[in-house]
């Protein structure tokens, strides 16, 4: 058994009906992330989604918001944790909080606006009306219930099992066994605090971009942490001078694996100043040590790109570019997240964030940086779109099914024991030890049984 | 209001007029540069100093506003919107490569005169169609707001285009085209 398969853990055990298809293949025969194989089939077919809804949408963590967004008592922004549809919201105490959004009665979607700020919540359908802290105020009509017929205690909104609270990052869960956040997290954290932590706190500066691609979730998802495809996706900003000429420019760093499928990098840029600190400006540069342990400090201020996934679905961006051929290269922080909606078809968030101490102007030119290059108009981001979609449209038939994806790159690679950070970390960027970690995760989780409270009403 | 911008806002606001026509004219090719791939040639229409913006809009209530927000799909300057062309003269702008066949429409065009002198304020609405490669159809509508000036030459450029999108969810593949 090589190195890289115990790390990865989970050999396939005894064939379970659980993970077997209809067509009678094993989920552990068709994804073998210990080898590098993924079958093509996970990615269109409806079945493998209709798994992934309980085993992965109605159990993981996942990120709802920034607590940015709502940062006045009785805001409240419609978000989803998983697939299903939450209230993100601060209650008239300052709590966070997530409710499915839904009314208790007969499930009408409370709040349909995409923010708000609200003493209460009053369905449209028959008037049902909640507090923000979720508990039902007033059904409609309520002396034409008997007796017993209304147990108004009873029918708060239904909330989130789970939430909890990272550098302002709302994550929640609907699974009540779920890992605490700083559990599931684990040493996602200490990656988080360089990311979100460096300068003291990270603002969401106003709403997401939102746009709905048709592509699988998944290869969206495993395009944040690869590298090596910015030089061939993104060759036409090679030709226009606002990439280096050399295939192998962002390779030069590390990628490292963490328990829990969270993956992450971190990559030098060019020997000059724009291109240390994470591309933040100098006068931020001494907060790194204030703010962060020495090696964490050491990290921040040698690098310049990261990208990482809090499994399996949200991402931070951490990049140095200009935004046109003639503009000067600028640090940027984008937050990414897919909701899919079917197989093929996936719901995009990408949101501009920024350190709160940054200067106007510096602000400004970020978010005008992020503009022209990411997001549905970006000139970087239209062209992975592109790839999505496709790698998506040639996974649709039978005979594409049958075969497997290729994600060999560094297989063999020794972990690199002088990185400082936890984690197995691997010298060289270009490699696909986080995209076989990413598919291992995937396996596991579709693979662990389901507690019964899935096939449980709750009432 | 002078006698001279009274006459003016008159003629603009009836179509038929010959500046009215004028107008109308410069936005029907502009649209057929973009529907030919001629990129560089719509560029050229553009003022040094436009703002070329594309707001993102939310669902909001009524009584909240229309839903715009400060965050963008566009937000682009003349050196910004060169960038974008340039890419697309690469053989190598993979979401445009091999390219989209969009068509723009513009209707409901109101003129107005602006602030500046020799600027006029449009309104209009537009769908533009984007077909990309055996896919269907994406679309997009909504309402724009432009300023043409008029420069020293006679030759009329767009000053500023806001594009207020009806969608708060774009369903579509990017945004690797022009509105």
């Amino acid at each position: 058994m090589s190195t890289i398969f115990r790390e990865l853990g989970n050999p396939p055990g005894p064939a379970s009906s659980f993970t077997r298809l209809a067509n009678g293949q094993q989920l552990e025969d068709i994804v073998r992330p210990a080898e590098g194989i993924v079958s093509r089939r996970i990615f269109a077919d409806p079945e493998v989604f209709a798994m992934e809804q309980e085993r992965i949408f109605g159990r993981a963590w996942f990120f709802i918001g920034h607590e940015s967004e709502i940062p006045r008592r009785g805001d409240v922004i419609t978000r989803q944790c998983g697939i299903d549809p939450v209230l993100l919201l601060r209650d008239e105490a300052g709590v966070v909080r997530a409710f499915l959004n839904s009314c208790r009665h007969r499930g009408m979607r409370l709040c349909r606006t995409d923010r708000d700020n609200v003493r209460l919540f009053r369905c449209p359908y028959h008037g049902w009306s909640y507090s923000t802290n979720g508990a039902l105020l007033a059904a409609a009509g309520e002396h034409h219930y008997g007796e017993g017929e209304l147990d108004r205690d009873a029918l708060g909104l239904i909330p989130v099992a789970r939430l909890g609270i990272y550098h302002g990052l709302v994550f929640g869960t609907w699974d009540p066994n779920a890992p605490s956040l700083d559990e599931w997290l684990g040493d996602m954290r200490w990656y988080m605090d360089i990311i979100f932590g460096r300068t003291g706190e990270i603002e969401f500066v106003g709403v997401p971009q939102v746009w709905e691609v048709d592509c699988s979730w998944k290869f969206a998802t495993d395009n944040f942490t690869d590298n090596f495809h910015v030089f061939y996706a993104h060759q036409s900003l090679v030709e226009l001078g606002m990439l280096p000429t050399d295939p192998d420019f962002a390779c030069h760093g590390n990628m490292v694996t963490l328990r829990n499928g969270h993956i992450l990098h971190f990559v030098q840029g060019a020997p000059d100043d724009a291109y240390q600190g994470l591309g933040l400006p100098k006068a931020l540069w001494p907060r790194f040590a204030q703010n962060l342990t020495p090696t964490q400090a050491k990290i921040a201020q040698t690098h310049g790109y990261s990208a990482g996934t809090m499994w399996p679905n949200f991402h931070w961006l951490q990049l140095i570019t200009a935004g046109d051929m003639e503009a000067p290269p600028v640090g940027i922080l984008n937050l990414r997240l897919e909701i899919p909606i079917t197989a093929t078809r996936t719901r995009m968030f990408s949101w501009f964030a920024i350190d709160k101490d940054a200067s106007p102007e510096y602000r400004k030119l970020s978010y005008e940086t992020y503009v022209r290059t990411f997001g549905p108009g970006g000139i970087f981001d239209q062209d992975d779109m592109e790839n999505w979609e496709e790698c998506t449209a040639a996974a649709r038939g039978p005979e594409a099914k049958r075969h497997t994806l290729h994600h060999k790159m560094g297989l063999h690679r020794a972990p690199d024991k002088t990185w400082p950070g936890p984690g197995i970390a691997y010298k060289d960027s270009y490699g696909e030890m986080t995209h076989r970690e990413w598919y291992a995760e995937w396996l596991r989780c579709m693979s662990r049984p389901l507690a019964d409270r899935t096939a449980r009403v709750i009432r | 209001m002078s006698a001279a911008v009274a006459t003016q806002e008159l003629e603009l606001s009836r179509p038929g007029t010959a500046l009215y026509g004028e107008i109308v004219e410069f936005l029907y090719r502009e649209a057929d540069l973009l529907d030919s791939n001629r990129f560089s040639d719509w560029l050229a229409l553009f003022a040094e100093d436009i703002h070329y913006i594309m707001p993102v809009r939310s669902t909001q209530f009524l009584s909240g506003g229309a839903g715009f927000q400060e965050v963008s799909f566009f937000d682009d300057n003349f050196q910004s919107l060169r960038t974008r062309v340039r890419r697309l003269e690469t053989d190598s702008a993979w979401a445009e490569t091999p390219p989209s066949r969009t068509r723009h429409f513009v209707s409901n065009v109101l003129a107005a005169p602006a602030g500046g002198a020799g600027e006029y304020a449009i309104t209009l609405n537009f769908i533009v169609t984007r077909s990309r490669g055996d896919q269907g159809y994406q679309l997009f509508t909504g309402r724009r707001e432009d300023t043409l000036r008029r420069e020293a030459s006679g030759q009329l450029r767009i000053a500023r285009r806001r594009i207020l999108v009806d969608q708060t969810v774009i369903t579509a593949t990017n945004l690797s085209i022009f509105f």
